[in-house]
């Protein structure tokens, strides 16, 4: 792969990787936020391969196109399902107003641009220079866990930060040892499913999803 | 110059009867022509000018002034050639400012009739152009990094140069930004619905309710224009392809021209079908698009320093 | 220098102009005058002048100061300098008086607008002590700018604010709203003159003597030189009506004469940014980078927070108020950029944002000068400054209504307009940071053009509201049904504020060789713009020619109008009725009012601005179901007031009532304070020898 082509196209899996994160708070259709977490998951296994075609690493790139397949493909599947079986399919009223959150995503990438600075200064190629784009998505997830009223809100805000970390990770060395990353992918599968048994509970319980509800349980 | 604004002007009406023509169709309509929009101008002409109870200088400058800052757009910015006399004397924050301030004149139009109509458009365009503003600077900002400087021929004649730069984070959401923006400022469909005529949702049409005859007609001229312009800008900064350069012959102007038609004829062509499949807005959802435009815009200038 | 010294004489000889004894008009002599020594009443009241004669006189040499001081200023901008010592008139230091071209920039635009303020001025008939104490505020505002000492800089600025806090409280008598709007002026200003004192006379205690040359020099730690920065920034913060220390703004100005808010407005505030670049670059010569991040994260708030609450606001003067908070925000954010670089050691582009933000000053004092005229016209023939009940002033006051839809344009930072050229040139030096300026730069820039870009969208929509329901349309209330064109001296004033405007916005490169000066002598790094037509930036790629726009736009306007009437048959515009949806004529009840022009964009800052709405619904006594009355209040008030201010406030009156106590009226006690405090420390004395 030549430099040039390496750049533009590692630059736009990161842009299209930035730009799911970023739609996940604009919409408030739950089916919507899936199909950005899939489209994501593409973006997140296109980078890592390409980064993989171009070391000319075979275990990369098939790696990249395995977390592809998890994440583009497997993990949506299971919250659509989730999502089938519940009732309603909207973020309606989110603790922070969309528009609010959007301005609020403004300023958490400017922070991650300027605090991620000093990490690009030690090795700066390509690739790491991409890196504060893996941390507002970080920060993104993260505001989505506290903003966000629906329980499967909270496990796409959850995968997100999931997804930004391992973007970090490949932007920052050559990859994690293939073990760790597997062990990491079946974690966070782990979790998702945990996180499905609670929202089909919680439905049981509340007949909603609304983590507010769960304030009850302090009582 | 004057072949751009003859360009401009000429085909503004026929733009807009294309996309009547394509939603026509997509819709399962016969339609009415791609003519029809001159037809109807020929007819508003002919009908005598109305000057109603109550209004004043300010509503009969209004229309005037509408298609006067259009036109000197159309004039500045690169559409047809990115050479044009007027280049150094506007350049992109310029033509925005120029634009508002023919939504200004509309608004003070509708005001002064003293209608709840007119005031009720008047405020909602405010409201849009006071939101819109913000992202129109910052993909304005966006674009100028790479060529460092904001003027139009300069930014087109880079991008043309090098077409590979286009694929690019910067590019792509600048242009979902100003997309956004292109929307919202020409008052389609989901910010503005230019056929609805209820008073819920109208925006665009409240503000010329009064307006019969010549004047209404210059306005649906402008309007018409200035969407021609606003598609034309946005292709000549993303699609800067067969843009005439300083001392292109005739031939190369030719070729510009077509090459502006047919980019012109497909923007308005999708953004017609987009139409079709999409329902208008709540007026308070529509911060939620400009924020999200905003934030585009926003990434589009973090992505190239990011990325440098 | 004698041009200077002219145009103080003149504002004292105005003042005593306005001291001398009056007679009453003719008309209104006494008939049933005494007759004992009548004759020689009456050759000394036929001596002594009327009062129109005093006011015409007085406006007139106070126009002439105002001339003469902006002549001096621009010599002094052209290299004409000069400067004084004056050792004998003040005790300690003396009076050290001098005109640079940064002091004669402020000089010049505070003549401009005593010009017009004071034409203004002439035909509204104002009382005897606003015609006294005009021209000695203007001659403080003279004097703060020339001043080259510390000592004379704080005679000059007590100065201001005292004669400003007496114009302020001018019409007390008729209205009881002034006395608590006095009072917040008086302890804002005040707590300001304390700040730049501290600031100031620690600066003096680190020289040789209290001159700014000598102060230029003085050897400072870093320490010293925060605290003096930090200090003498919050006096002119409050000054200028930067937020959180804006709330007197809103307050004063509509409470001050007609005449006195454009003098306020176009010059006194002016007089915190000149405080910011003259300590701030010039004195400590420029800073650590984040004095000027403080500098600009405060005019951005301020301009946003300006811009939004003059949006809302339904009262003219208070929306221009808000609106002035709003440019010096703008002014700022030059001011802050500047600084950024020049730290940064960018200097061409710190010269361009310095360049940038005095010609915002300069603008701003043009147009807000006309526009506060125009609402001083306006309140005086309707009685009201409510945009709810007025409209329909275009046919009952055209030049008014003509005139201030200049002064809107110019402020909405629109082409044609003189807002615009400063816009841009602000913006420019913004955007080309990037490069330059590491990470810091690459963080604050955008966010910076963000902020601006929606300053300038709301101040579009904010004049839009105030021109267009202010002034079209038709009369909502009785005050605005039977309004008159202002009298003709108050036309001359605005329209010579207009010709300004325009001036400055077709040729404002004849404006900028001038002002260049001024920011060579802070930052010096060549001339950032050139250009006969059309504007050309030096350092980097960029142009704009408002001439040729402006002359663009208008052959536009003629050759459209040409073209349609070509084309159309009938030429004859035919009168004929709104469209009523068939329920009968419309009425100025139907209209759109300021605040419901508002709304949507009160709906969607709803979160920043927190509005407060309540509805009493009256029930009649029979049934609890039948409404006799629905009352809906509604009003957005200011939340740095409410959530800074009152709480404060609240404290000190607590604390005011808790003391009290202590005074309880008997003299034994108040006697017995003195004397256990006398013992006490006494004791202390002892304890501690």
């Amino acid at each position: 792969m030549t430099d040039p082509l390496y750049v533009q196209t590692l630059d736009l899996a990161c842009g299209a990787f930035l730009l799911t994160g970023v739609l996940v708070l604009w919409r408030r259709d739950l089916a919507a936020i899936i199909w950005l977490f899939a489209l994501q998951g593409v973006a997140l296994g296109a980078l890592i391969a390409v980064r993989g075609l171009h070391e000319a690493d075979v275990e990369l790139t098939v790696l990249g196109l395995g977390v592809g397949l998890l994440r583009a493909v497997l993990l949506p599947y299971l919250m659509r399902r989730a999502l089938a079986a519940g009732e309603e399919g909207r973020e309606a009223r989110p603790h922070v107003s969309v528009a609010a959150s959007l301005l609020v995503t403004a300023v958490l990438t400017m922070i991650a641009y300027a605090v991620s600075q000093p990490l690009v200064r030690l090795a700066p190629t390509p690739a790491t220079q991409a890196v504060p784009i893996a941390l507002t998505v970080l920060l993104v997830g993260f505001f989505v866990l506290v903003t966000r009223r629906r329980a499967l809100s909270q496990v796409v805000g959850f995968l997100l930060m999931d997804n930004a970390i391992t973007a970090a990770a490949f932007l920052t060395t050559t990859g994690v040892p293939l073990v760790v990353e597997l062990g990491v992918s079946l974690d966070v599968l782990l979790a998702v499913l945990a996180l499905q048994v609670l929202t089909t509970r919680m439905r049981a319980a509340f007949g909603g999803t609304d983590l507010d509800e769960l304030r009850e349980l302090h009582d | 110059m004057v072949l751009q604004l003859l360009v401009v002007a000429a085909g503004a009406p026929l733009l807009v009867g294309l996309m009547r023509q394509i939603r026509a169709r997509l819709e399962g309509r016969a339609g009415a022509g791609v003519r029809q929009p001159w037809r109807d101008l020929r007819k508003l002409v002919r009908k005598e000018a109305i000057a109603p109870h109550g209004t004043g200088w300010l509503f009969r400058a209004a229309p005037p002034l509408l298609a006067g800052t259009t036109l000197v757009v159309a004039a500045a910015v690169p559409l047809v050639t990115a050479d044009s006399p007027l280049d150094g004397v506007a350049d992109l924050f310029a033509v925005a400012a120029l634009l508002a301030l023919g939504s200004v004149a509309l608004a003070l139009g509708g005001l002064d009739t003293g209608t709840a109509f007119g005031g009720m458009g008047a405020s909602r365009e405010m409201t849009v152009l006071a939101l819109v503003e913000p992202t129109i600077l910052l993909a304005v900002f966006a674009l100028s990094i790479r060529v460092g400087t904001t003027d139009l021929g300069a930014i087109v004649i880079a991008t043309a140069s090098s077409p590979l730069s286009l694929i690019s984070p910067v590019s792509l959401l600048a242009a979902v930004a100003l997309a956004v923006v292109t929307i919202a400022e020409s008052g389609r469909i989901p910010v503005d619905n230019p056929s609805t005529h209820l008073e819920l949702t109208m925006i665009h049409e409240a503000m010329i309710l009064e307006y019969a005859g010549p004047d209404l007609a210059l306005i649906e001229w402008a309007s018409a224009m200035r969407l021609t312009v606003m598609l034309g800008l946005f292709a000549g900064l993303f699609a800067p392809f067969g843009i005439a350069t300083a001392g292109a012959g005739p031939i190369a102007l030719l070729v510009a021209v077509v090459a502006f038609a047919v980019k012109v004829a497909l923007l308005g062509g999708v953004l017609a079908a987009g139409e079709v499949f999409m329902a208008k807005l709540r007026l308070f959802r529509i911060p939620e698009l400009l924020a999200g435009s905003f934030l585009m815009a926003l990434l589009a200038v973090a992505a190239s320093f990011f990325l440098a | 220098m004698t041009l200077y010294a002219w145009a103080l004489g003149l504002c004292l000889a105005a003042a005593l102009v306005a001291l001398l004894p009056t007679r009453a008009p003719a008309v209104l002599r006494p008939t049933g005058a005494p007759a004992a020594g009548g004759a020689v009443a009456e050759r000394v009241r036929a001596a002594t002048p009327t009062v129109g004669a005093i006011t015409v006189v007085g406006g007139a040499v106070t126009a002439a100061a105002g001339a003469l001081a902006a002549v001096a200023g621009v010599r002094a901008m052209l290299g004409h300098g000069w400067s004084a010592w004056l050792p004998d008139l003040l005790p300690l230091g003396g009076v050290r008086l001098a005109l640079d071209p940064l002091g004669g920039l402020f000089t010049a635009v505070t003549g401009g607008v005593t010009v017009c303020a004071a034409i203004h001025g002439i035909g509204s008939g104002p009382a005897r002590a606003t015609r006294v104490v005009v021209p000695l505020f203007v001659a403080a505002l003279l004097l703060v700018p020339a001043a080259d000492g510390v000592g004379a800089f704080l005679f000059g600025w007590e100065l201001m604010a005292m004669t400003s806090l007496l114009l302020v409280l001018a019409e007390h008598r008729e209205r009881p709203s002034v006395r608590k709007a006095a009072l917040w002026y008086a302890v804002m200003t005040h707590l300001g003159l304390v700040t730049i004192l501290c600031g100031l006379c620690y600066l003096a205690a680190g020289a040789v003597g209290d001159g700014f040359d000598q102060l230029r020099v003085a050897e400072l730690s870093p320490a010293a030189r925060n605290v003096i920065f930090l200090t003498t920034l919050a006096g002119f913060a409050a000054k200028a009506g930067i937020v959180p220390l804006h709330v007197w703004l809103p307050r004063a100005y509509p409470a001050a004469p007609g005449h006195v808010s454009p003098l306020m407005s176009g010059a006194m505030v002016n007089m915190g940014v000149y405080g910011v670049v003259r300590v701030g670059l010039d004195l400590l010569r420029g800073g650590p980078v984040w004095w000027w991040w403080i500098v600009l994260a405060l005019g951005a708030l301020s301009a946003l927070y300006g811009v939004l609450h003059a949006a809302m606001a339904t009262d003219l003067k208070r929306l221009l108020g808000y609106s002035s908070t709003e440019n010096m925000g703008l002014v700022l954010i030059g001011v802050g950029a500047a600084g950024f670089f020049a730290a940064d050691g960018a200097g061409p582009l710190a010269a361009l944002a310095l360049t940038a933000a005095l010609l915002h000053v300069v603008n701003h004092a043009a147009f807000k000068t006309l526009l506060f005229q125009a609402a001083g016209s306006v309140q005086r023939a309707t009685g009201t400054r409510d945009l709810d009940a007025l409209g329909g002033l275009r046919t009952r006051m055209p030049y008014t209504t003509a005139l201030f839809a200049i002064g809107a344009l110019c402020a909405s930072a629109l082409p044609p307009g003189n807002g615009f050229v400063s816009e841009w040139l602000l913006l420019q030096s913004l955007i080309h940071a990037l490069p330059a300026s590491g990470v810091a730069g690459a963080v604050t820039m955008p966010l910076a053009v963000g902020a601006i870009a929606l300053t300038a969208g709301l101040a579009v929509a904010t004049f839009v509201k105030a021109f267009g329901v202010g002034f079209l349309a038709r009369p909502r209330g009785p005050g605005a049904e039977r309004a008159a064109e202002s009298p003709r001296t108050a036309i001359y004033g605005m329209a010579l504020a207009a010709a300004a405007c325009l001036f400055l916005a077709l040729n404002p490169t004849l404006v900028l060789p001038a002002l260049t000066e001024a920011v060579t002598e802070v930052i010096p790094a060549g001339r950032p713009v050139t250009g006969e037509v059309t504007l050309r930036l030096t350092t980097i790629t960029g142009s704009i020619s408002p001439i040729l726009i402006a002359l663009a736009l208008a052959g536009a306007m003629v050759a459209v109008p040409a073209l349609v009437g070509a084309v159309a048959t009938r030429r004859v515009r035919r009168a004929a009725r709104l469209w009523d949806c068939g329920a009968g004529p419309v009425s100025a009840r139907m209209e759109y009012t300021a605040t419901s022009f508002a709304e949507p964009l009160q709906r969607v800052f709803v979160d920043a601005l927190q509005p407060e709405s309540a509805i009493d619904v009256t029930a009649v006594k029979e049934s609890a179901y039948l409404v006799r009355r629905v009352r809906f209040r509604a009003r957005v008030p200011d939340r740095v007031e409410r959530r800074l201010y009152e709480p404060v406030l609240a404290a000190a009156v607590r604390l005011g009532t808790g003391a009290r106590r202590l005074a309880d009226g008997s003299v034994h006690r108040y006697l017995s304070y003195g004397f256990y405090a006398l013992t006490g420390v006494l004791i202390v004395l002892a304890v501690i020898s």
